[in-house]
């Protein structure tokens, strides 16, 4: 099938701006003093142990930078996943890179797929029940999908999805418009929660129903109280289905919402928090000889991309964007806007997530080659200058963008640094073509775990009205290879693999972009705590579940 | 009294009716088309015409602040595009919390103030004179969000005496929950006997408070000084000294009460500086009040949210400079005439 | 802003002047500083021991070193000498403060002037408007209006300068009202000069001098206004070198790293400070009531 006839998978705004506002400290920390909500507090008082109040409820204390953008499970695309994923529940999970089985059953026990890819059957978990009582039926499943397509904050998951039956009270069958891997589209962390039929039905007559803080999940917990801004206490919830005898689950989980990284340090010090999720970059490293402390780093959804718009000259020159390729400093770029913690692109796939490849050549910094380069594109010397918009709003942009700056001073090439706010930054993108940016900068991350469907196809494939692709680049060749990816992703995995990655190779040749660095989850972890496991398919969780205190 | 009050209350209502036109003119000035901005970045443009309509951006001017007018009066404050919740109930939700702040700080600001003022005056030309003019002018010169992170330094990060940030801790919804009656931690924790509480929240607000009081302090100290020192020149109170020490006590409080008036002025003032200074301080402790949700607001350009919190800023000064003309007016009977 | 002054004649104020490095020492060490701000403002990156470093050049190899002898107040997290960078950040501060008092005398005086001379509805709708602008807590109409405007560093300074003029407003039009009544403004106008030139050439030269005494104070004031608002992310932003911006910047880290927020501070402070001292040290020569 045409992908050009599909339609398109914009990644929404929304996620970016309620990520670079908040969650950027989550994922690569070190964030400034802009766009802070409140927490409730930070002190001294030195608790050693993990486990809170004697004689009170075991409980689990967090300090997060996740804002809520909203507590509606349809329309949540934000930094709200954190809490989401404890008190929601999709048909699958999808594993961390490297396991055994791809997925894991969510509500759904088990699932098959037509020899085509166009049909789904997914077999439902007897005996799971909503907060409010109500059975996990597929009426509630079908429902809640359907809702999730309609006006979901991620909707545009579900566009291959052409109907979905209630085919028995446990069966569910989805029937696709086009191949589509409709496995990895319901364990989505947007979009694919499975919601009480009751709160739809509140939600529908009221689209305010949900942000006081009530939910309708089937997940381990349940909101037990909110504060905007400040803290969310979230309680188990007896009835479900795992049970919460087999090892001391956390009673409750106590979630400070803490935007400062620095605050955060103090109150994972002060024994204040058990857990803290953004700690500073620039002095997280002192955890890794803390005996106390498990340290956590592993390869995250996340990574920075640069656009050269192809439609100015003189980056329409695919000498002038290679000869800017080179001129990149990415090892200073890691080690300022990461400290350290990040690894330099393959393409603009993040390691660990399909179709991930490091096969996929890079730019090493060459300044010579750079000269060449531009020389052989008649600007011997540079002499051009070019404007570079980022997002005020990230830190870490805002650190390394001045790297860029100085390295292309050295090949004659004069850069204007432009911040501005995320939201000004996209609407100048898609404004007046003669007053737009040349280049772009933007942290990006797959919705789903296939950045085949997203990150090739939404930051470089053509389109009519460029959504994510702000070099506004169109190359055929590129387009047909990632079309016929994505149509084989359903059926023949290794082969949408094997055309993907010729299409990565094209990228990084034509470089119609910039591919920076995969960012790093870090976090120390207390040894006091036990069963703690990482999960690059799911940015912005943490799942509380499996937590309990080390024996 | 009755007309001077009536005549008054006219003006601070007229002045508040400017402020609303003036708030509404600033949210129509933001470049964002407002209902793109409510819908959130994937609007369609049909959801944008249906929003336009439903917020009434196709009105004229004038129409659309009648009924932004209507709205404010009748507690329809709009929705905050950040939080998707009412701009009053987040207002008054979290004004609390920063009123305490400013209390507390006024409580420490007046009397330091004043009492440094009035020893300054006392004193004049000598060697206390210049060191407490010299604090009250560090007061004012200190930037009140570098003086929070030295607090911090020194409090936190070297005595290790008070908690970095916050109201509470986090842990004391376990161990003594404050029971909220006046939304005032302080207050609450009294009544309900929870000195667990009490102590923790005290704990809490003195580096805030502190940082907030600062400038204040030196401000009222200053306007002590010079207003003493030109009432102690006058021939009454020297005339009352020359009649020892009863006459000495007499012309000290004489002097007092006829220094207040400008000082009051000046209290008044400090006050309007504190309720935007406490931005500023909310930010660096994290404090739950309005001005962390003010800033939030002011970056996201939430206009609902920045039309809410400048109006209700902009009431709060009226409201202050209406108490203060109220003070002078008992203070000195002569300003009812005028 | 707080204590208006008393309008004092225009003659005398340099011999005041010298009355005041005479007497009051702490007006003079005010003056010290001020002069040495305006020397390192004006020279800027040419005193700086880094100077590319000040405009923005970063070194990733000594990124947060402590303060020390190859870099006297530290390094950021960029590796630049924040020395150098607090340097080159006092044109900054300088140069927005004087564009914010100026654009504000600019626009208050002459409204002032013409309300205090003219009376009538002229002075009320002036006046009106003066009113309404200072209805809002101090900052607050500035912070809203860079909201509107976007966050930067002009945008900052406009939105000061739009808040700040109806103080310079009130002085002038005081100032205004007392001379129209002087004899000399009366036998111009007796001899059919126009109001215009009135206002030009008499009424406000002779205003000056309190206008001259609150914009010393006012250039202080405006550099922790723009700093603050900095601060918060609303006026200079990144790579630009201001000192309110690079607090923020440092804030981070300040329990490990505390030399990257705290000297930045400390300039705007001294800078505050110092203008203070020396609008003290004027205000006290040139407040009839206050030469004591």
């Amino acid at each position: 099938m045409d992908r050009s006839l599909m339609a398109p998978r914009p990644t929404p705004l929304l996620r970016q701006i309620g990520a670079l506002i908040g969650v950027i400290a989550l994922v690569t920390a070190a964030c400034g003093t802009s766009a802070s909500p409140a927490p409730t507090g930070a002190s001294t008082a030195p608790t050693a142990a993990p486990t809170a109040t004697p004689s009170g409820p075991l409980v689990l204390k967090v300090a997060t930078t996740a804002g809520i953008t909203t507590w509606d499970p349809v329309k949540s695309f934000s930094t709200e996943a954190l809490y989401m994923a404890n008190i929601y529940e999709p048909l699958l999970w999808v594993n961390a890179p490297g396991s055994t089985d791809q997925f894991r059953p969510g509500l759904a026990t088990s699932w098959e797929v037509s020899a085509d890819g166009l049909t789904w059957t997914f077999k439902l978990r007897a005996g799971a029940t909503f907060h409010d009582g109500e059975p996990v039926t597929a009426a509630a499943v079908k429902q809640s999908i359907e809702a999730a397509a309609d006006h979901g904050g991620a909707s545009f998951i579900w566009g291959p999805l052409d109907t979905i039956d209630a085919t028995d009270a446990t069966t569910v069958t989805m029937h696709l418009k086009y191949a589509a891997p409709a496995d990895l589209i319901a364990s989505s962390l947007y979009g694919a929660w499975i919601v009480s039929p009751k709160a739809l039905a509140a939600a529908a007559a009221d689209d305010t129903y949900f942000e006081t803080g009530v939910d309708g999940g089937s997940g381990p917990y349940t909101i037990e109280s909110y504060t905007p801004d400040a803290e969310v206490v979230l309680a188990q919830y007896p009835a479900y289905w795992g049970g919460w005898s087999d090892v001391s689950h956390y009673d409750k989980i106590l979630l400070t919402i803490t935007p400062e990284a620095v605050v955060q340090q103090q109150m994972l010090d002060g024994g204040e928090a058990d857990m803290a999720l953004s700690i500073p970059l620039e002095n997280i490293g002192q955890y890794k000889t803390n005996p106390d402390y498990t340290f956590i780093d592993e390869p995250s959804f996340f990574n920075y991309v640069g656009y050269f718009n192809v439609n100015k000259k003189p980056l329409d020159d695919v000498r002038v964007r290679q000869a800017l390729s080179y001129a990149i400093p990415y090892d200073d770029i890691i080690t300022i806007g990461a400290q350290g913690y990040g690894t330099q692109s393959h393409g603009p796939v993040p390691a660990g997530v399909f179709p991930y490849s490091a096969d996929v050549p890079q730019y090493k910094q060459n300044l010579d080659m750079a000269k060449q380069l531009l020389k052989d594109a008649g600007h011997e010397g540079g002499g051009f200058s070019l404007e570079l918009t980022y997002a005020s709003e990230n830190q870490n942009e805002a650190r390394f963008a001045p790297l860029i700056k100085d390295a292309y001073a050295k090949i004659g090439v004069d850069v204007t640094l432009t911040p501005m706010l995320f939201s000004q930054q996209w609407e100048r993108s898609k404004g007046d073509a003669a007053a737009r940016q040349d280049m772009f900068l933007v942290l990006y991350w797959p919705t789903y775990s296939d950045a085949g469907s997203d990150n090739l196809w939404s930051l470089f494939h053509s389109s009519k009205n460029p959504f994510f692709n702000l070099s506004y680049w169109n190359d055929p060749a590129y387009d047909k290879l990632v079309d016929d990816a994505g149509g084989l992703t359903a059926t023949d995995r290794a082969a949408a693999q094997a055309k993907y990655v010729e299409a990565m190779n094209r990228l990084v040749d034509q470089a119609p972009g910039l591919f920076f660095y995969d960012t790093k989850f870090v976090m120390p972890l207390k040894k006091t705590i036990a069963g703690y496991q990482y999960n690059l398919n799911y940015p912005f969780a943490q799942f509380f579940y499996p937590l309990h205190p080390a024996s | 009294m009755a007309r001077f009050l009536a005549r008054r209350l006219g003006g601070s209502a007229l002045v508040l009716l400017g402020l609303s036109v003036v708030t509404f003119l600033l949210a129509r000035v933001i470049p964002s088309n407002p209902a793109a901005l409510y819908i959130g970045p994937r609007a369609r443009p049909e959801d944008i015409a249906r929003v336009t309509q439903a917020l009434g951006l196709d009105q004229p001017l004038p129409i659309q602040y009648l009924t932004y007018l209507r709205g404010v009066l009748s507690g329809d404050w709009g929705t905050s595009i950040g939080t998707k919740r009412p701009v009053l109930e987040e207002i008054l939700g979290r004004l609390p919390a920063s009123l305490e702040l400013i209390v507390v700080a006024m409580l420490i600001a007046i009397p330091l103030g004043i009492g440094l003022g009035v020893l300054s005056a006392r004193w004049r030309g000598r060697g206390s004179d210049l060191l407490f003019r010299v604090i009250s002018i560090v007061g004012v010169s200190m930037p009140a969000f570098w003086l929070a992170l030295l607090l911090q330094i020194v409090f936190f990060r070297q005595l290790d005496l008070l908690p970095l940030t916050g109201r509470v801790d986090a842990d004391l919804r376990f161990t003594a929950p404050i029971t909220s009656l006046t939304g005032f931690f302080l207050v609450d924790s009294l009544i309900s006997g929870n000195l667990t509480g009490f102590v923790d929240a005290a704990r809490h607000i003195v580096l805030p408070a502190v940082t907030l009081a600062a400038y204040p302090a030196g401000l009222i100290a200053r306007m002590t000084r010079s207003s003493m020192l030109e009432v102690l020149d006058q021939d009454y109170i020297r005339t009352a000294r020359a009649f020892g020490l009863r006459g000495r006590l007499i012309a000290n409080q004489l002097a007092l009460r006829n220094a207040m008036p400008p000082v009051l002025t000046v209290i008044g003032l400090t006050l309007a500086y504190a309720l935007t200074g406490t931005f500023f301080v909310e930010i660096v402790f994290n404090w739950p009040g309005l001005g962390t949700f003010a800033v939030r607001s002011l970056l996201n350009v939430d206009y609902p949210a920045i039309m809410g919190i400048t109006l209700i800023g902009a009431a709060g000064y009226v409201l202050i400079n209406l108490a203060v003309d109220l003070g002078q007016a008992w203070l000195d009977p002569r300003v009812r005439l005028t | 802003m707080t204590d208006a002054v008393v309008i004092a004649g225009r003659s005398g104020w340099r011999t005041r002047w010298r009355a005041v490095l005479r007497m009051d020492p702490l007006a003079l060490a005010g003056l010290v500083v001020v002069a040495g701000l305006a020397v390192v403002a004006l020279l800027g990156p040419a005193i700086a021991p880094y100077p590319d470093q000040g405009t923005g050049t970063a070194n990733v190899a000594e990124a947060m070193q402590a303060p020390g002898p190859g870099h006297l107040l530290g390094t950021d997290q960029l590796g630049r000498d924040v020395l150098s960078r607090i340097i080159v950040g006092a044109r900054n501060a300088l140069g927005v403060s004087l564009a914010v008092v100026g654009l504000a005398i600019a626009i208050g005086v002459p409204l002032g002037a013409i309300a205090g001379y003219r009376r009538g509805a002229i002075d009320a709708v002036i006046m009106r408007a003066t009113d309404l602008a200072l209805a809002f807590p101090p900052l607050l109409l500035a912070m809203a209006i860079v909201a509107a405007l976007g966050p930067g560093l002009e945008h900052a300074a406009l939105a000061l300068a739009i808040s700040w003029w109806p103080w310079y407003a009130r002085l002038a039009r005081a100032a205004a009202v007392s001379l129209r009544e002087r004899p000399f403004v009366e036998a111009a106008r007796a001899i059919g000069v126009s109001d215009r030139r009135i206002i030009i050439r008499h009424v406000i030269p002779n205003s000056l001098s309190p206008i001259i005494v609150q914009a010393t104070v006012d250039i202080g004031t405006v550099i922790l206004a723009a700093g603050s608002l900095a601060f918060i992310g609303l006026g200079a932003r990144a790579p630009q070198a201001d000192w309110g911006l690079m607090v923020a910047e440092g804030r981070t880290v300040i329990l490990d790293q505390w030399w990257i927020p705290t000297f930045p501070g400390l300039a705007i402070f001294v800078s505050v400070l110092a203008f203070n001292l020396v609008g003290d040290g004027l205000r006290d020569r040139f407040d009839p009531r206050r030469r004591r």
